[in-house]
């Protein structure tokens, strides 16, 4: 069977990694921030943050590049809320990372509304010009080879940014100062105070660069993969994200094998949705009488199962969500 | 060379220090002996830069520095070793050091930093795996650690703070040659300790604290043990005057026959409580010794009923407690646990609620079903006076006050009230001399009105002091002893397992 010219195999492939991008983006910030102690439920909000920033910036400006920036300060703005909040006043990090959930919806459906009405005070589009958003990013020779082509080096440029960064702290975490700092930070405070190192300026490091991350992620949603925006277009990504770097047990493979596995299962859910009616297989044929919402619902079933089994032995950080009090 | 001059620190209202000034010769081991709350820890924490004094300075070779953070400390060379470690049990060796040394956002050459690490060691003749992970040492091995991190900043002057409190006798063993040797090459050591035979075998001078004041400085041996101890303390050791009961011990109060109990989760079986016979009467001390682990724990989570037995019978005054609600249980009697922290106290509340967590449902102590605010204080105040608590109020959390003030609290609450049976385990871990002497003192005046006390022990010198009959754990079986007819070594010997028929 052949989707929009590619073997299923290869659309599958395809898909599952650019369902993954946004995951292992956001991901990378978290884990770094949990593994300081720091646990960030706002996530979401902080994604969808990410995307109306980056797309009302992208519609203004006329440039895609400038969208991405805006999201990604739109992320640390709204994290650095956070971490004063949880990190200085030493606030419970639950509801705090609850409360920019809460946060993060109204601000983004207001920054919408404005958006609206700005763009028609002055006539123009709402939805964003031909040659805003970004395109993927096909690299040359390598994209051709068979299925890692296409599922590899034929992908947004934020893909290719987050391996790299995965490189980077995975580096940074095993082979520098500054990681024994970092991971100590959420194993023993006390240890870092006593090398003369600032918990709370360095958790608030930690803290923001997870901010950047999930406006970075946030504006792939609504830039790069698709150009557009919706009030719930996150829709639960965020949440997903903080269960794939407990199911990752706070290791960089580990998280990033989480999430291509949920975005294959949601791709897979993506193409059964669409090819349940278009194919001539009884199986397919019998999958039409199952709601749609059904179909939706199965990759955080997964998760759920995922979870539930393989993440009982590890226990993360002694200090995970626990204030520093000096 | 290193000079402490009339430092001055107050904790709310308590003068922790109190014009102290010392100085310390370069390449020497200096010991600073004092009871807790003598002001030791406070004196290293101000040169450590950890807090700041009210009064006074430190000069560092003349010069004179304000010692702002622990940063600063240890830019002057200046490095401690806490009494509770500062270690991320969850890195490795490697990683807990270059914690403490080097560069941030650039990579670390492991292979050089891990020769330096081992040449450091090897100086010191000890064997350190800088790829182990530092929560599967012992506590012994991640001292080393701790001296080494310390020592890998280029530090010239090294702070232990109670170091040989963690350790095993044969650790101690090993940590004073490796001190002197620090001290031969060049590097000043301060020794924190209220143990004077290994303050003997380690330094070349001692400065005594009592009370926040240095009573004593001056070379190692120009006092004789009884007169270091007796500045320390400021009165003669208590401990010699507390001798066996001539009283003679009345009625069985508490009885154990046959109790047994199994492993939890095997069906091999091995007992926790195997065959247990005890009986303790009214005006007596037994006391039960042993190696820790050996079913102590066990024995007093069955009398109090928090775990069940398989089978025996447990009577208090002739009565089955079988039937009786845990807490009820619980109630009828004096318990000093072993954990005092966890079991004993609730650290973030008052000291006066702590005080009144046994009482508090008395009539006495109620109005209108609300606590009667002015009968708890005057109890408390009551308390803090009779048992000598130190604190800055009777407000504070219990946390805030020191280890010894603590285990008076938990004694005053306890022991108030003649309770008929005492239940004590471990009570003077963690104390000095005067707190020690004091809790044994109210354990023989208990006995003294008629109290039946059940002390498990791992100290056996104090163990052996106070009780009038003695038995030994061993393995979950209870056995008896002929004490004070056989001998110290005797006892020692059962402890480790060697049953002599004669005992």
């Amino acid at each position: 069977m052949n989707i929009a010219g590619e073997s299923l195999g290869t659309f599958l492939a395809r898909q599952t990694v650019q369902a993954a991008t946004p995951l292992i983006m956001a991901g990378l910030g978290e884990l770094l921030a949990e593994v300081t102690g720091v646990i960030n439920i706002g996530i979401e909000g902080l994604m969808l943050m990410g995307c109306i920033a980056g797309y009302a910036a992208a519609g203004i400006s006329g440039s895609g590049g400038v969208g991405l920036g805006a999201a990604i300060f739109a992320g640390m703005g709204t994290a650095a809320i956070f971490a004063g909040v949880t990190v200085w006043a030493a606030a419970d990090q639950i509801v705090a990372g609850a409360a920019v959930n809460i946060l993060a919806v109204g601000a983004s459906g207001l920054a919408w509304f404005f958006y609206q009405n700005a763009r028609e005070a002055v006539h123009r589009s709402v939805s964003l010009g031909r040659h805003v958003g970004f395109q993927s990013v096909a690299i040359p020779g390598l994209s051709r080879i068979p299925f890692f082509g296409p599922m590899l080096f034929d992908q947004y440029m934020l893909f290719y940014a987050a391996i790299i960064l995965a490189v980077l702290i995975w580096l940074l975490l095993h082979h520098t100062r500054t990681g024994a700092i970092l991971r100590a930070l959420g194993d023993a405070p006390e240890a870092c105070q006593a090398a003369g190192v600032s918990v709370r300026t360095w958790r608030t490091g930690a803290v923001l660069f997870a901010g950047a991350c999930a406006g970075a992620a946030g504006a792939y949603l609504s830039i790069m993969r698709t150009h557009a925006f919706a009030s719930d277009m996150t829709g639960g990504q965020g949440f997903v994200v903080l269960s794939l770097v407990i199911f990752g047990r706070w290791t960089i493979p580990g998280l990033i094998a989480g999430c291509l596995l949920f975005g294959g299962i949601n791709s897979l859910q993506q193409i059964l949705q669409t090819t349940r009616y278009t194919s001539h297989s009884t199986l397919m044929h019998a999958l039409q009488h199952i709601p749609f919402e059904f179909f939706q619902m199965l990759p955080y079933v997964v998760a759920l199962l995922a979870l539930a089994t393989l993440s009982r032995s590890s226990p993360g950080p002694r200090y995970l969500g626990q204030a520093w009090r000096q | 060379m290193l000079s402490i001059e009339n430092i001055s620190k107050a904790f709310g209202g308590v003068q922790a220090l109190n014009n102290v000034s010392l100085a310390v010769a370069p390449g020497s081991v200096q010991g600073i002996l004092g009871e807790n709350g003598a002001g030791k820890t406070t004196l290293m924490n101000i040169l450590f830069g950890l807090i700041r004094p009210d009064r006074g300075q430190i000069r560092l070779n003349g010069q004179s520095v304000v010692v702002r953070s622990p940063r600063v400390a240890q830019q002057l060379g200046i490095g401690m070793v806490h009494q509770h470690f500062k270690l991320a049990p969850a890195l490795s060796v490697t990683d807990n050091l270059a914690l403490a040394v080097g560069r941030n956002f650039v990579l670390l050459h492991r292979a050089s930093f891990r020769d330096r690490i081992a040449a450091l060691a090897r100086s010191l003749h000890w064997a350190v795996d800088p790829d182990s992970v530092v929560g599967q040492l012992n506590v012994g091995q991640q001292q080393r650690v701790e001296i080494i991190k310390a020592l890998l900043g280029g530090g010239k002057i090294l702070i232990l703070d109670e170091p040989t409190a963690v350790l095993t006798p044969q650790e101690v063993d090993e940590l004073i040659p490796a001190v002197r040797s620090l001290a031969r090459a060049g590097i000043t050591v301060i020794f924190i300790s209220h143990k004077l035979s290994e303050v003997n075998r380690m330094c070349d001078r001692i400065a005594v604290l009592r009370r926040g004041e240095l009573v004593f400085a001056g070379p190692m041996g120009e006092l004789s043990a009884e007169e270091i101890t007796h500045r320390m303390l400021g009165a003669p050791s208590a401990l010699s005057s507390l001798g066996a009961s001539s009283a003679s011990p009345g009625l069985v109060r508490l009885h154990l026959s046959r109790v047994c109990c199994p492993l939890p989760g095997t069906r091999k079986y091995k007992p926790l409580l195997d065959n247990i016979e005890l009986s303790v009467r009214a005006g007596e001390i037994v006391g039960i010794a042993g190696v820790e682990g050996n079913g102590q724990t066990t024995l007093i989570d069955a009398i109090l009923g928090s775990l069940p037995i398989s089978s025996g019978v447990i009577t208090l005054d002739g009565s089955d407690l079988s039937h009786l609600v845990n807490f009820r249980r619980a109630r009828k009697f004096a318990c000093i646990p072993e954990d005092r922290q966890g079991q004993g106290l609730v650290l973030s509340l008052s000291l006066t609620a702590n005080l009144m967590l046994r009482s508090y449902r008395n009539p006495e102590f109620m109005r209108l079903g609300l606590r009667h605010v002015t009968a708890w204080r005057s109890r408390a105040a009551m308390l803090v006076r009779s048992f000598d608590i130190r604190c800055a109020s009777v407000e504070v959390p219990i946390q805030f006050l020191s280890g010894g003030n603590q285990q008076k609290a938990l004694i005053a609450r306890e022991l108030y009230g003649n309770p008929p049976v005492i239940l004590a385990i471990n009570p003077t871990r963690g104390l000095d001399i005067g707190a020690t002497a004091f809790v044994l003192q109210q354990l023989t005046a208990a006995r003294q009105r008629g109290a039946a006390v059940l002390l498990i022990h791992s100290d056996l010198d104090e163990l052996l002091a106070i009780s009038d009959r003695v038995m030994v754990m061993y393995a979950g079986r209870l056995l008896p002893t002929n004490w004070p007819a056989v001998d110290r070594a005797a006892i020692g010997r059962m402890m480790m397992g060697i049953t002599p028929q004669a005992a």
